[in-house]
């Protein structure tokens, strides 16, 4: 299992507009290109879970997750802020990278967890957060995963 | 979308999320080790949220979603491609088509489960 082939071009935004975590949460939900209500319900549940604990995981990188009947199959987004938004991270620091992960409750191929994980484990590759800072297009996020062997 | 079935699936969410911290290891390490989530407090949590979302069903909506849950776990499913994921038994075409369709609560013949039509 790669990375790489769970994440769409679509589902890639190299510049986030929204200032702070409810817009940016908004945001990248929307790029998982999901019906208004849906968008709505997964909002609510993103939410929670970050009300739980923030999953801005240190080292500027949030991986905002959650299972939701709302998703027929495991989806899967990339985003990045610039400037940073605080996002009640572990490390108190804004965060500039979004990895968003959604599962429905039921899988088949039950990919949420390692998936889940590998994203985890390539956030704390030190040179990461350099290399995401300096991407200039949505080829270059997927060559990295691949660089980086997740 | 109806307001009781967009409910229904809320609490079917947090009561995934609930499971998956409370009685998946994999999970609950993974949310306690890589986002230093304290669990137990989670679970509570959840609970409260679960017991909020359910007052606000009707009545009769609550009594079978209870009814559901109780003897068959899963009290909400959703329909993909015209299957319903609770039981796996085809449903009626027309449902699956209808563009209105999840703007009415509506169950599956077979298994009873409240159905939520994706796609």
């Amino acid at each position: 299992m790669e990375l790489r082939e769970f994440f769409h071009k679509d589902a890639i935004e190299l510049e986030l507009k929204s200032n702070d975590k409810d817009d940016l949460l908004k945001e990248l939900i929307g790029l998982l290109k999901l019906d208004e209500k849906s968008e709505g319900i997964l909002f609510k549940m993103l939410k929670r879970r970050e009300n739980l604990g923030s999953t801005g995981i240190g080292r500027g990188i949030a991986i905002p997750h959650c299972r939701s009947l709302v998703v027929n199959r495991l989806r899967v987004a990339f985003a990045r802020k610039s400037e940073g938004v605080d996002f009640k991270a572990i490390d108190d620091q804004p965060v500039h990278h979004f990895f968003l992960i959604v599962a429905p409750p039921l899988e088949v191929s039950n990919q949420y967890l390692p998936v889940l994980g590998k994203i985890a484990q390539f956030a704390k590759d030190p040179e990461v957060p350099k290399r995401l800072a300096v991407l200039r297009n949505r080829d270059e996020f997927l060559d990295l995963l691949e660089q980086k062997g997740v | 979308m109806h307001p009781q079935l967009e409910i229904l699936l809320q609490i079917q969410d947090l009561k995934t999320q609930r499971r998956e911290l409370a009685e998946t290891e994999r999970e609950r390490q993974v949310e306690e080790l890589e986002f230093h989530v304290n669990v137990e407090e989670a679970v509570q949590e959840l609970d409260h949220k679960i017991a909020e979302m359910e007052a606000q069903l009707t009545p009769a909506i609550r009594n079978r979603y209870a009814r559901i849950a109780s003897g068959r776990g899963r009290a909400v499913v959703p329909v993909i491609q015209g299957i319903c994921y609770g039981c796996f038994v085809s449903i009626p075409t027309a449902l699956a088509t209808d563009s209105a369709r999840n703007d009415q609560i509506r169950h599956c013949d077979h298994c009873g489960r409240f159905l939520y039509v994706i796609g």
